[in-house]
């Protein structure tokens, strides 16, 4: 094992990186939880359309069609995007173990994707969206957002070259490949859309493969790159199957690249496209299930530290969300069941199970570590850590399930009513939309929790105290390492 | 592994998939292959030309920015991927409901999208699917016009059919049709309000405003009726892409 000076050398440079980063890291996570108040604000309002189209039916600004693209667009770029630009340049300065030195650079490129993006969003409402799903924004907006991208990320690009000699992270192999699709697969689609015309069903299939590619191969190797750390580090246990860990990259590398243009099933294109789609699409389940398995299989070895810890609360049910989504893209592109859920809400409980189901939980938990850890203050209440954390889990599972069982119903009518009366499809809907539109207001009510405390957080109005925020009364052994070092300077197998 | 192995491996699984399922199909469907009518199988002969009408490409612009495309879709799937040739008025109209008219229902293919930059093919069917919205409203005017003993040409017809779009845009909920259910949004922002000088408007909408004032389209509400207008794509294609055809009515064609 490590000697002790190897170990004091150890804590200083950890907490080195962590104090070099701690306004970016900062800036992504509380921009990004208030993009997601307001991608929630918009959820309500969009959702509560559906069954009361008479609720704020005067403004243009708050047309259906246009908020619901504002929701998403804001949930995706505001808050998702930004919660996994702070995971992955903490995650790789620590495995590459560089402090952070182009602190001022990542801020400005933070300040420049918030603009871009709030200019994208108000653009949408006032009427000037494209119509491309998850690509709503005006064509101004994707340049400066991607160069926005390259300059916060490039650098942890750099910190993975010229890391020490030795172990390369599994986390870091998921991290560095999010970093090299997302401004090819990005920027590529944009400028196939607003570059070239006249090729509209082209550039459908590559508005439905961004989509996709967005959601499994940015969203979902930053995820699980993300629980790859956190679980084994604070189970203080190392992962239940290595191979297992090297299986689940490259098959999704390989397989996922193909998803996306099973959305246009049906539709004049190439025949083997839609296939190729829903092919990889149901082989999605199988990184999904793998990382998801062997990482649940290291968690379950000690339920106890799992319970207490609010890192690992949120970590596991974001795994468990990642199996459940792996499933969900099984069941819904197999044949005899697309026919039935392609145009229904079933794509929307998709989008959510993955966004704010299985990235978002790993978020919420990648933030309750990292956090105390940047601002060295702790958490200053558990009680907010539990409701954030009660709320959350009920209010998603709903929406998901809502939405699916909804999508299965709705989709049944749809296929099913050959008298032409459309009535009957489309008011199966209405019980599912009203109760979305509750779920979203449960979901405002704990990202206030979350909110408020971030920000407090940040204020480094937390607790100084060095015994982390566990969410039990009477405080056990840490599951963050040696009692009263949250600096985690060792494992479990060091004491 | 190294890195380097690990970029080229990288590269290649995402450049492949990239390639072969964006690139090359993006390029591949800007220039479809005309197609002609074969004797024997077609009742017409020459090149298919699809019918196109109306400011579609503005008109579409409109569409897109107020997000019709959240609850319509533009697409008639084959049988093997959905029931959309079943219903009567979804795919073109089933002579249930054109009784003196032929069996007009037929899948999408490349050509209806023409003249656009996306097709707005859609994700959710929460209203109608729109591919055939112009057939299925008319059936529907000259049905009504059946059952009121009213003898109408064409011409009425198309104007009919208009003034209801631009009725079902001011306010969906105001035909007693769709009163209790619809959650179709109004769009009175795409109207205006006036003071009447002189003679009231043709395009007037039949709503209830202050006296003295009327209601009439807009210049985006204008160019979006215009699309919808177009959305009529039940036209018969060569048999060499219509890979369902429906049944042949009867045999006196053979």
């Amino acid at each position: 094992m490590s000697t002790p000076s190897d170990n004091a050398f150890d804590v200083q440079l950890r907490s080195e990186i962590d104090r070099s980063l701690r306004h970016p890291v900062m800036f992504f996570f509380t921009s990004g939880a208030a993009w997601l108040a307001v991608a929630i604000l918009l959820g309500i309002i969009s959702s509560a359309k559906v069954h009361a189209p008479g609720f704020l039916d005067s403004c243009p600004w708050m047309t259906y069609g246009r908020v619901s693209a504002a929701h998403q667009t804001a949930l995706v770029y505001g808050w998702g995007c930004q919660a996994a630009f702070g995971m992955i340049i903490w995650l790789m300065s620590r495995l590459s173990r560089q402090t952070c030195r182009n602190v001022g650079t990542i801020l400005m490129a933070g300040h420049v994707w918030n603009f871009a993006l709030s200019l994208g969003v108000i653009g949408i409402l006032a009427g000037g969206g494209t119509g491309m799903p998850w690509m709503e924004m005006p064509s101004f907006a994707w340049i400066p957002l991607l160069l926005a991208y390259v300059a916060i990320t490039i650098w942890s690009m750099v910190q993975f070259k010229v890391r020490p000699e030795g172990h390369t992270y599994i986390s870091q192999w998921y991290l560095m490949a999010a970093l090299i699709w997302f401004p090819w697969f990005f920027g590529s689609a944009h400028l196939l859309v607003h570059g070239f015309s006249g090729s509209p069903l082209g550039a459908a299939g590559v508005n439905a493969w961004f989509h996709s590619a967005m959601l499994l191969l940015f969203f979902a190797p930053v995820g699980i790159g993300m629980a790859y750390y956190l679980v084994p580090k604070v189970m203080g246990r190392p992962v239940y199957n290595y191979a297992l860990s090297l299986i689940g990259f490259w098959s999704l590398a390989i397989i996922v690249p193909w998803a996306g243009m099973q959305k246009l099933t049906g539709a004049p294109v190439p025949n083997f496209l839609p296939y190729l789609g829903a092919f990889a699409a149901i082989l999605f389940a199988v990184p999904a299930a793998v990382a998801g398995i062997n990482l649940l299989k290291t968690a379950a070895a000690d339920m106890e530290t799992v319970n207490h810890s609010p890192t690992l609360r949120f970590t596991v049910w974001g795994l468990v969300f990642l199996l459940a989504f792996g499933f969900a893209s099984l069941v819904l592109n197999s044949p005899g069941i697309t026919q039935v859920t392609q145009f229904t809400i079933a794509g929307y409980g998709f989008d959510i199970l993955g966004v704010y189901g299985f990235f978002s939980f790993i978020a919420f938990g990648a933030i309750y570590f990292i956090v105390p850890r940047i601002t060295r203050r702790e958490w200053l209440s558990r009680r907010l850590i539990k409701w954030h954390f009660f709320v959350s889990i009920y209010a998603v599972m709903a929406i998901v399930v809502v939405t699916l069982f909804g999508a299965l119903m709705q989709g049944i009518a749809q296929e099913g009513t050959y008298d032409g009366l459309w009535y009957n499809a489309a008011s199966t809907v209405f019980p599912y939309a009203v109760l979305t539109t509750i779920a979203w207001c449960f979901l405002l009510i704990s990202n206030f929790f979350f909110f408020i405390h971030l920000t407090l957080m940040w204020l480094r109005l937390g607790r100084r105290s060095s015994h982390p925020t566990l969410l039990v009364h009477h405080e056990p052994e840490s599951p963050h390492g040696p009692e009263g070092d949250i600096d985690n300077t060792g494992t479990a197998s060091a004491h | 592994m190294s890195f380097r192995l690990f970029a080229i491996g990288l590269t290649a699984s995402f450049g492949l998939a990239w390639l072969s399922v964006v690139v090359v199909p993006f390029f591949k469907l800007r220039t479809p292959s005309p197609i002609s009518f074969q004797e024997g199988f077609d009742e017409q002969e020459g090149i298919y030309h699809p019918k196109r009408a109306g400011r579609v490409a503005n008109g579409a612009a409109v569409y897109a920015e107020n997000g019709c495309y959240q609850c319509h879709t533009q697409v008639i799937r084959p049988t093997y991927a959905g029931m959309d040739l079943a219903r009567p008025d979804v795919g073109g109209l089933s002579p249930a409901v054109n009784p003196d008219g032929i069996d007009s229902r037929r899948e999408s293919n490349v050509f209806d999208y023409s003249g656009l930059d996306f097709a707005m093919i859609g994700t959710t069917r929460t209203g109608p699917d729109l591919m055939n919205l112009v057939p299925r409203l008319k059936a529907r005017v000259r049905q009504q016009a059946k059952d009121d003993g009213e003898e109408i040409s064409e011409g009425v017809v198309a104007g009919r059919v208009r003034d209801y779009l631009f009725q079902h845009l001011y306010n969906p909920r105001s035909f007693a049709r769709l009163e209790n259910w619809s959650s179709c949004p109004s769009m009175p922002f795409l109207f205006e309000e006036r003071e009447i000088k002189g003679q009231p408007s043709d395009d007037a909408l039949d709503v209830t405003v202050e006296a003295g004032h009327e209601v009439v389209p807009g210049d985006r509400a204008e160019a979006l009726v215009s699309y919808l207008l177009s959305l009529e794509h039940d036209d018969p294609v060569p048999a060499t892409m219509d890979y369902a055809p429906a049944a042949p009515a009867d045999d006196s064609q053979g």
